[in-house]
């Protein structure tokens, strides 16, 4: 792989390929021809560890706005609504996961890309702004977590 | 003489691997039984109303247990829509608080869809397998039920007493013998012979529609207004139905939250009462949603359909209606206190205490 950034969770270090951009809610943007390519960051991995089940709530092709409901994921660790990382066309999603999701753990950055769009625009940020960002959010993820589990 | 007993799981979506585990060491233990034929299907929820599973499931007579990561109604509900009806069995294996039952029961009176309705003289149990992390536990709650199975004459030495209930007037004066109705003829086999395992694979994808639960539907026809897709239509009796479940718009449950009766069921939704649960359900795990980008908001669940609507219809390319007449008059927000029922003054008056 190319080079990546890191950005410490803990112990643990989350690694950044840098030939690709960031969204917000934590999925990696890589362009390929006139669309882009999501996945979930190491961050987003990281917390969720194993995934154990992922669906769409859309049928694409679908147009969709930054931040609409999409789908919903179960790991191990946690369960979450997933929401669309910038305003577009989803173009396709990555069929295989549904059956087994298990690459979103093997291979975040390759086999495990979630889907494709063509965003109209292009919100995301530039992996060092992207660690950056981590560090502004990585306090209130941790209060998150341990809030919900002291409940 | 105890009659055999079928029992079906449906596997779940997702591969959790504690729960595949559950799955096939309820079917192991099964197999060591004897009078049980046990049937493995894919998700209930995902099978095609013309597919393989749907058309073995149709082919079972006589009770049934069905075992599926679904609430009880949820299961129940989609089995009847594929013509798999029959008395709701119940089972003392569940997930969910008994007390809920009772306030049922204290709800006003209105006709409901099933009240017209005659059943198949058998009884299907649905069980949910989020009710036990314990194969055992299942294993004990269906040869309960098969015990309960073979002692049935109880109900007609009632009928001798002359204490004989409406459906069994029905019975007596129109006897349905449904149970003899299977695809197959019913094959010689004994009783008591060993288990016996039919697996039943379907390749479909997955799929979202509503169901409707008709034991709470009254026939108000506010789903069939409310969708814009055409998912609804009625019977030759004009009873509501899901006349396309495929027409649904995946992910949508906006007609779920218009309903009256909270009748209509996404078994598949996060939120339990939309699933169909009885009553809503803490998660155990952490919700991440914040994190992952959920909008904050503070609207009624009138305003959420409306809006869950717009967004559908505008990702199929038409216009968005927002919230219209229909729904508006409807919210609670716009209902004067001189309307509110028992339950808000007794709420209001909790407030008021301050405690």
């Amino acid at each position: 792989m190319s080079d990546s950034l890191v950005f410490l969770m803990g112990e643990f270090e989350a690694r950044f390929p840098t030939d690709r951009q960031y969204a917000r809610n934590h999925m990696w943007a890589l362009p390929v021809d006139d669309r882009w390519r999501f996945g979930f960051a190491a961050y987003a991995v990281r917390l969720l560890q194993d995934v154990y089940f992922l669906d769409w709530t859309i049928d694409a092709p679908a147009q969709i706005h930054i931040k609409q409901e999409m789908g919903a994921i179960e790991s191990k660790k946690a369960e979450s609504t997933l929401y669309a990382p910038a305003t577009g066309n989803i173009l396709h999603f990555n069929e295989e996961l549904l059956a087994d999701p298990s690459a979103i753990n093997v291979d975040k950055y390759g086999n495990g890309w979630l889907f494709e769009m063509q965003a109209v625009r292009d919100e995301f940020l530039a992996p060092e702004e992207y660690i950056e960002y981590l560090g502004e959010v990585w306090e209130v993820t941790q209060r998150t977590i341990k809030g919900q589990m002291n409940e | 003489m105890p009659k055999r007993i079928n029992v079906v799981l449906s596997q779940g979506q997702s591969n959790n691997p504690a729960k595949r585990k559950l799955e096939e060491d309820i079917v192991t233990a099964l197999l060591m039984e004897v009078g049980i034929d046990v049937t493995v299907i894919p998700h209930l929820y995902d099978l095609a109303p013309d597919g393989t599973g749907m058309l073995a499931l149709q082919g079972v007579s006589g009770n049934l247990v069905v075992h599926s990561w679904m609430y009880e109604r949820a299961a129940r509900w989609i089995l009847d829509r594929n013509s798999i009806a029959g008395h709701c069995g119940v089972t003392l294996l569940t997930a969910e608080d008994e007390e809920d039952e009772d306030d049922e029961t204290e709800q006003e009176q209105k006709d409901r869809v099933l009240d017209g309705r005659q059943l198949p003289n058998r009884k299907i149990y649905c069980i949910d397998l989020r009710s036990s992390k314990q194969a055992a536990e299942f294993v004990a709650e269906i040869k309960r039920i098969a015990a309960e199975e073979a002692t049935q004459v109880v109900d007609l030495m009632n009928w001798v007493g002359g204490n004989a209930k409406p459906e069994q007037l029905e019975r007596f004066a129109q006897p349905t013998n449904d149970t003899a109705l299977g695809s197959q003829p019913p094959a010689a086999k004994p009783d008591s012979g060993p288990a016996e395992l039919f697996r039943i694979e379907e390749t479909g994808g997955r799929r979202w529609y509503p169901v409707i639960d008709y034991s709470r539907c009254t026939n108000c026809m506010e789903c069939i207004d409310f969708c814009l897709f055409g998912v609804y239509g009625v019977d030759r009796v004009e009873t509501i139905l899901v006349e396309q479940p495929d027409n649904c718009r995946k992910g949508c449950p906006a007609c779920s939250r218009v309903c009256p009766e909270n009748a209509i069921i996404f078994p598949q939704h996060k939120t339990p009462a939309i699933a169909g649960a009885d009553v809503a359900a803490g998660s155990m795990k952490i919700d991440l949603s914040r994190l992952f980008g959920a909008p904050e908001g503070t609207e009624d669940a009138f305003e959420v359909a409306a809006r869950e609507r717009d967004e559908q219809l505008v990702m199929a390319g038409r216009q968005a209606v927002g919230m219209d007449d229909l729904l508006a008059r409807r919210q609670p927000s716009t209902v004067a206190d001189s309307d509110k029922d028992e339950l808000d003054s007794l709420i209001d008056e909790l407030d008021d205490l301050n405690l």
